[in-house]
């Protein structure tokens, strides 16, 4: 965005203003994401089982998108805190307005051992970037208990602050086959 | 049964930077303005209006047809915004194009734009919060797991840059003028999101493209030879599911199945003259090429490798310059099914194709989940 | 053109501070309207959406809507970033082609997230008018004061309308605000902005609503008594409240004559005024007489929630017909500050 101009220097008729508009929104944490965030903070990672497709999703929804069937607590498991890299990608953050992330750093998907859907946009720690690999077996980093305070993202999706971040296990790295379906 | 739809006008800014000479209205005036000029109407002929255009937050004008309806001539008429992400464009022309094909209306205005300059479009992409990684950034993986799949080699998207940009010197309209571009500068340009360049990207721009869609009567009556609409498609899918391939979305696929159904398109590579599809990043022509069943699984980039996609190729592709020379996020759509029209009214100029009677217009958002797409042909269906 | 009907209308109670997701919210919502309708989910030929971005305050936030339909194979879908009526307006001219015959449309909106006496500015040209921060409210009371200095309506009038609304209103278990309260004690509430009461402006509301459109016979089918759309049409006026004469609604009154409003007798009209003074202009503009009942619902000023209530309009109108055995009533949509935008959908029962 182009910078104000002042009028009376030298710098031709007024092209841009500019206008930062701050709207302030309170987005509410749902009950199903306080649910999922309190056993987060206990260090539970927990999903559900669709009872009409049987896919297991976390974190938790308050419905199967596939059956449009909604589940509850009766459909829930608990899921291990490891799992596969299933892809990734290496970001120079962009700097704009707001922009918090100075440094490049990795994003993953990560699929959990028991889970049939992936867990997005991951911070991925512990390695150099240039050596990440789809098929890497990583375990959480969690943030001490005191520290995971706030629930599940209001879309659902991702930890909260619980997890700071996935660290290669140092197993050898899972086969294609078992990842390839899940790119996302 | 549906009315016939024909495409009477096609109109669109100088795609550019920075369009600091004129206010959002302005910008969508301009390319309306060319569109209804290129049909030979006036503001007062149009019966109904229909706007696309990406989030509010791209500019920060709340539901902009309230703004807009001045401009656009729509006072006293009906004017809907159809808002669909990155395919928006397409998927405006598809509602507008309903419009006429239902039978309701007559003579149809369609617009879509963007005005990047006038906000932050990596913020607005990352839903106004800290940590928004860009459509870049977002699809990188996707891209990633097609070369792996399809064990294409590297040069395949440098490729796509090249020619794309170099169609793009022969569009007047186009944003990106890179008239030295080769291979190794596309290779030799930063990695932004891993594996994807700099030079493979898509610019942001300002511009609005827009044309004029009548019923048979109209594109009968029209001087200039009309593109009769004999297809249109939208489909969308769950943008994450478990198993979901991002890479070929069931729903591109699905999408093209309706339009080519419709169109009577039986072997989409012998059937269709030329492609415009939405590339904003170079590796969507391949993975484009086969979710549009012009290729089989894996083989896409065979076709840019072998010089298939240029101009003078089996299959053009992009003539226009697509995506990766132009990009107002929310005209990107439009403007694919605009250069069809274009193509099959004999109307691109230097980049027009030669003997066109079939094109293909193709338009995609979300996360690689919403399609648009019509099919439009010289002749009435 | 081809009979399309409404055979099904579901939606959440207008509340504020709702804690659910707009997905979430959505879910029941979608699924009891598909339910209701008798047509199986994977028969829907076409889907139709309408939200706004800015009132969930993050941009694409209807993507995630789209779970909620079950968008799995994929589905023939479009979304509108209007008032769920307008989406219901094209899902109606989808299904005039001849090749599908049935049409799932949905709305939400959350708009307690954020404060629309802001947010709304943004609908505003940004050049000349959004610096202004001139709000919806401030503008309707501009409004407002145009009607009262035509010496046609007093703030009395007013204060019936908001009354009556809320007396209204107890029948309706979906509304957010009622009571037996007199025009007398809503005379006596504060000014909000001169001359708009508290009482004159509808209290903000979150809620979902869908509704199942079905073309021809299949209709009859699967519905009892469905409502059939016998016109429907929109039209909108000049931006600028300079420009326009506000105390009548001109782009009310096309709309509601190019959808064959006045060719018949309407019975029951739900309207979407947000502020009081709004229905009035209505009543003018859809030309109703004393004889047509408005807004048995208790009307958007017994909870509006912004970019669904247009929607509900039509759906409470379905209901009128549906539910209790009407013969033609009336939904209307608004957009934009004071009445700029407007559509009007004219509903018949068989027999």
């Amino acid at each position: 965005m182009t910078d104000t101009e002042r009028p009376g220097e030298d710098s031709g008729p007024v092209r841009f203003m500019t206008q930062h508009i701050a709207l302030d929104y309170v987005v509410r944490v749902s009950p199903l994401a306080e649910r999922f965030g309190e056993q987060l903070r206990s260090g539970r990672i927990v999903g559900q089982r669709c009872s009409s497709c049987g896919l297991v999703y976390v974190p938790m929804r308050a419905f199967c998108p596939m059956c449009t069937v909604a589940m509850g607590e009766e459909d829930e498991l608990e899921l291990a805190d490891r799992g596969i890299v299933t892809s990734f990608t290496v970001l120079t953050p962009i700097q704009y307005h707001g922009q918090k992330e100075r440094d490049d750093y990795a994003l993953a998907s990560i699929l959990l051992e028991g889970a049939d859907g992936t867990v997005g946009q991951q911070r991925l720690t512990g390695m150099p970037l240039d050596q990440i690999r789809m098929g890497m077996r990583v375990e959480a980093v969690w943030a001490p208990p005191e520290e995971r305070a706030s629930a599940a993202g209001e879309r659902g999706y991702g930890f909260g602050n619980a997890i700071e971040a996935w660290r290669p296990t140092g197993a050898p790295d899972a086969p294609t086959a078992e990842f390839a379906a899940h790119v996302l | 049964m549906a009315e016939r739809c024909a495409v009477v006008g096609v109109g669109q800014t100088h795609h550019t930077k920075v369009r600091d000479d004129v206010s959002l209205a302005g910008l969508l005036r301009e390319a309306g303005h060319r569109a209804l000029e290129d049909a030979e109407m006036s503001w007062r002929d149009i019966d109904a209006v229909v706007i696309g255009t990406a989030p509010d937050s791209f500019e920060g004008v709340m539901m902009p047809e309230l703004y807009l309806a001045d401009a656009l001539g729509a006072a006293g008429k009906p004017i809907l915004r159809v808002h669909t992400a990155g395919s928006v464009g397409g998927s405006t022309a598809v509602v507008a194009s309903h419009l006429v094909q239902s039978g309701v209306r007559e003579r149809v205005l369609t617009l879509a734009f963007e005005k990047q300059s006038e906000g932050d479009t990596t913020w607005a992409l990352g839903g106004g919060r800290s940590g928004g990684v860009g459509a870049g950034g977002y699809f990188a993986p996707h891209i990633r797991a097609y070369i792996s799949r399809s064990k294409a080699p590297e040069y395949v998207g440098w490729m796509v840059a090249v020619k794309d940009r170099r169609n793009a010197l022969k569009n007047p309209y186009a944003h990106l003028k890179l008239p030295d571009i080769d291979l190794e500068m596309v290779r030799d340009s930063p990695m932004v999101w891993e594996p994807v360049r700099r030079l493979e990207s898509c610019p942001a721009s300002d511009g609005a493209c827009a044309m004029v869609l009548t019923d048979e009567a109209g594109g009968d009556a029209a001087s200039k030879p009309p593109a009769w609409v004999h297809g249109t498609a939208v489909r969308s899918e769950l943008g994450q599911f478990p198993g979901r391939d991002p890479v070929n979305p069931r729903g591109g696929r699905d999408c093209a199945a309706d339009v080519y159904r419709q169109a009577g398109i039986t072997n989409p590579i012998e059937d269709v003259d030329v492609v415009e599809c939405y590339v904003p990043f170079s590796w969507y022509e391949p993975m484009w090429m086969e979710n549009l069943g012009f290729a089989g699984p894996g083989e896409g980039w065979r076709l840019t490798e072998d010089g298939e996609t240029e101009i003078g190729g089996t299959l053009p592709v992009n003539p226009s310059g697509g995506v990766l020379s132009s990009n107002p996020i929310g005209a990107s759509g439009m403007l694919r099914f605009a250069e069809a029209a274009m193509q099959v009214r004999g109307t691109a100029g230097e980049h027009q194709v030669d003997g066109v009677r079939t094109a293909v217009g193709h338009a995609y958002g979300g996360a690689a989940q919403y399609f648009a797409m019509w099919v439009l042909r010289d002749t009435k269906p | 053109m081809r009979d399309v009907a409404i055979v099904s209308f579901a939606r959440t109670r207008a509340h504020a501070g709702v804690r659910e997701t707009e997905a979430q919210l959505l879910f029941p919502v979608v699924a009891g309207a598909i339910e209701q309708s008798g047509i199986p989910r994977k028969e829907i030929g076409f889907t139709c959406s309408g939200s706004a971005d800015y009132l969930a305050g993050a941009s694409f936030a209807f993507v995630g809507n789209l779970e909620a339909t079950g968008a799995w194979p994929p589905i023939s879908e479009s979304h509108v970033e209007m008032d769920g009526a307008w989406a219901l307006y094209e899902a109606w001219v989808r299904l005039q082609h001849g090749d599908v015959d049935s049409a799932l449309v949905y709305s939400s909106g959350i708009c307690t997230r954020g404060d629309m006496r802001e947010v709304l500015c943004l609908q505003n040209d940004p050049y000349y008018l959004m610096p202004l921060w001139a709000d919806h409210v401030s503008l309707a009371a501009l409004q407002a004061r145009a009607l009262l200095d035509t010496g046609t309506v007093t703030e009395a009038d007013l204060a019936e309308v908001a009354a009556r609304s809320r007396r209204a209103a107890p029948g309706n278990p979906d509304a957010q605000v009622s009571g037996d309260v007199t025009a007398a004690s809503m005379a006596a509430e504060p000014y909000v902005v001169s001359p708009l009461r508290t009482g004159d402006c509808a209290p903000l509301a979150d809620a979902a609503a869908a509704v199942v459109l079905v073309a021809g016979d299949r209709a009859r089918e699967v519905c009892e008594r469905p409502a059939w759309i016998r016109g429907i049409d929109h039209r909108i006026e000049p931006h600028y409240p300079g420009l326009r004469d506000l105390t009548t609604s001109e782009s009310t009154r096309l709309a509601a004559r190019h959808a064959g409003a006045g060719d018949a007798p309407v019975e029951v009209a739900e309207v979407t005024a947000a502020f009081s003074h709004e229905e009035l202009i209505l009543r003018e503009a859809l030309e109703l007489g004393d004889t047509v009942e408005v807004n048995p619902s208790g009307g958007a000023l017994a909870g509006h929630a912004v970019m669904v209530s247009g929607l509900v309009r039509i759906g409470e109108a379905f209901r009128q017909i549906h539910d209790h055995g009407r013969r033609r009533t009336l939904g209307h949509a608004t957009s934009g500050p004071c009445l700029q935008q407007n559509l009007v959908c004219v509903l018949e029962g068989d027999g």
